[in-house]
């Protein structure tokens, strides 16, 4: 499909076009509340959008696995009907590093069982996504090989300065860059767009890793004795804040809201945070990761080894930073932890 | 299945709590329809010796109310504490950190030695019986209290969450308030408000009591990294955390 260029006032009048003639589109904004932040929200002005934005508050997980949904509607009397949002929407301002999260969450969801909530969802997702315009204070997606992405979007946003290089990936994307004014990209605006991933690729990297994001795995088989887990989990709140804000976690829980007639009622699921305290209870009250140190240590095992086994060695932690700010005692960066079992050959051991 | 006997007694607070419950609109005919209502001063007159289920709201503060405590105890399945008041001892236990004498003048001037005001240092009521469920904050969420109600109608285990206020602050996407300079207990503190505080950009005091195992040692750090000192975590506690021990 070909690339294509629009001016910033074009891609305004595009945008424009978009909000009225689709029911549902969120894109990227100040924070309702606290103005130097961003959200994705609803968008209801072409002018509120900021494709210049760092980072969100929260990733946009949440359009496909919100923070609480219904599965299924039972009555005791007969029967249960599956619950599930069916409209079709579209999510303006994704950054590379939240799109690979989805793509692995497409994977994960698809694998053992599907998820036909998430994928119903997923389906009806238009993503036009953006590259990085400005480096967030804890971004570390060069690290993780997640500065640019080549996949999973429908539509993809540069702006290269005197405008936006848009690539449409799926026929959807191309019959809404379609109703765009555009001009064919110059070979001077591919290679602009060339250098704002290079640049990318080598400087979203405030927190460093000290070796290739597919080493990581195999330096955890390693560590699990390690006494890094116990310092850091030392000051830890058992909060779930780090889990709640990661794009690429997914941990539910099910509960049953009854109505009245105490014979109907609604499953629903709610995100749930392998750091909290009750995260691994199980009937009758009995829990097998009680102790913090093991909490924590398990995020990063989830990270660095177990869903890399799952889905091709790709590491499940796409160097947000979003965990490291949410963090108040400061102990969930990753990167933090994986340089120090690389400097800590000697402590290391099985 | 037989409808459950339920009354309702209030003990020292504001009565909010209880507010909540006639609140609820339309539901309070669910409710009345699910559970039989034989004592309950603020919505009826009658009263009853007889219940399953009794519903405490209000802290303990003097002898005669610990025994008619124990009366209902005896007489009731199960026991509900309701309100931080309840639960904690809530805002009428700040009284305990001061000397009694004091605080009795402060409040009744001239009067404070007449009999019938006389009160001691306040109690939750399970430091006087023991109770089966809380159902916490100041005032409680009318939700959880129907979800807490309907369980307990199916004989199930009600469902209180042991994770603290931040998982539902972060879920609603909410920016933490310590970075703009507030003192908010939200990571130490009971959730199932919903973030009610943090969520209208107020710091969380604690009204649901501590989660299960706080961690008080985390706490210094933070407050230290934010540039503040334990006194300001001191001050901010002692509204709902005056003396306060496990909450579940
Ligand atoms: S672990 Fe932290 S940095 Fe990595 S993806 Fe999750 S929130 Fe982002
Ligand atoms: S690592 Fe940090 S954010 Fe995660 S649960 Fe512990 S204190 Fe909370
Ligand atoms: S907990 Fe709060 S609202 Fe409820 S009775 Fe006590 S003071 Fe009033
Ligand atoms: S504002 Fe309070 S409740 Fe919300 S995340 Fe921060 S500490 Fe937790
Ligand atoms: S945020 Fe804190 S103080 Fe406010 S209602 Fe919830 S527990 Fe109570």
């Amino acid at each position: 499909m070909s690339v294509k260029k629009l001016s910033k006032e074009s891609l305004l009048n595009w945008v424009d076009e978009i909000i009225s003639t689709k029911k549902k589109v969120y894109g990227v904004q100040k924070h309702k509340d606290k103005t130097d932040r961003f959200e994705f929200a609803p968008l209801d002005s072409t002018a509120d959008l900021r494709l210049d934005y760092d980072v969100t508050v929260l990733p946009p997980k949440k359009y496909f696995q919100p923070p609480t949904e219904t599965l299924v509607a039972f009555d005791l009397k007969g029967g249960y009907k599956a619950a599930c949002d069916t409209e079709k929407f579209i999510v303006i301002g994704i950054h590379p590093y939240d799109m690979i999260a989805i793509n692995q969450m497409d994977e994960l969801f698809q694998k053992d069982n599907y998820d036909s909530h998430y994928m119903t969802r997923r389906n009806n997702a238009t993503i036009i996504a953006c590259d990085v315009a400005t480096a967030s204070k804890d971004i570390f997606a060069s690290s993780m090989k997640t500065a640019t992405v080549k996949k999973g979007y429908d539509i993809l946003l540069t702006d290269i300065g005197n405008g936006y290089v848009a690539e449409a990936a799926t026929k959807k994307g191309q019959l809404l860059l379609d109703k765009a004014k555009t001009e064919k990209a110059s070979d001077a605006d591919i290679k602009a767009r060339q250098a704002v991933w290079e640049n990318n690729e080598k400087n979203l990297n405030k927190h460093p890793l000290n070796c290739q994001p597919s080493e990581v795995s195999e330096l955890l088989e390693k560590a699990y004795n390690h006494p890094v887990w116990e310092e850091k989990a030392k000051t830890c709140f058992s909060c779930g804040s780090c889990n709640q804000v990661c794009p690429t976690c997914y941990c539910f829980n099910v509960h049953d809201d009854m109505n009245w007639d105490l014979k109907s009622g609604d499953r629903k699921r709610t995100w749930d945070g392998c750091l909290l305290d009750g995260f691994t209870k199980v009937a009758p009250d009995h829990e097998f990761r009680a102790k913090k140190s093991d909490r924590f240590r398990h995020r990063l095992y989830r990270k660095g080894k177990y869903v890399p086994s799952k889905i091709g060695g790709q590491i499940a932690c796409v160097g947000c930073g979003r965990c490291i700010g949410a963090c108040l005692p400061d102990i969930a960066n990753p990167v933090k932890v994986y340089n120090r079992l690389l400097e800590d050959t000697s402590a290391v051991k099985k | 299945m037989n409808k459950p006997r339920v009354a309702v007694f209030d003990f020292a607070c504001c009565e909010g709590c209880q507010l909540q419950i006639v609140n609820l609109e339309e539901q309070i005919l669910d409710l009345i329809g699910a559970v039989n209502v034989v004592e309950w001063r603020e919505a009826m007159s009658e009263q009853s010796h007889e219940y399953d289920i009794a519903i405490i709201e209000g802290s303990i503060t003097r002898p005669e109310d610990e025994e008619k405590l124990w009366l209902i105890r005896s007489r009731a399945k199960i026991l509900i504490a309701l309100g931080a008041c309840a639960t904690l001892g809530g805002i009428n236990k700040l009284k305990n950190n001061f000397d009694l004498n004091d605080v009795k003048k402060c409040v009744y001037g001239k009067d404070a030695s007449k009999p019938h005001l006389y009160t001691e240092l306040t109690k939750a009521v399970d430091e006087v019986v023991e109770v089966d469920y809380k159902i916490h904050g100041c005032p409680i969420e009318a939700k959880e209290f129907i979800s807490i109600i309907r369980s307990l109608l199916i004989g199930k285990k009600p469902e209180i969450p042991e994770y603290p206020v931040c998982v539902e602050c972060k879920a609603k996407g909410n920016p933490c308030l310590w970075e703009y300079g507030q003192l908010c207990l939200g990571p130490i503190i009971r959730a199932g408000c919903n973030a009610r505080c943090p969520s209208a950009g107020h710091r969380c005091y604690g009204c649901r009591g501590y989660i299960n195992k706080p961690n008080v040692e985390a706490a210094k750090d933070v407050i230290e990294k934010y540039g503040l000192s334990v006194e300001d975590l001191k001050s901010k506690m002692v509204l709902f955390g005056s003396r306060q021990d496990n909450t579940l």
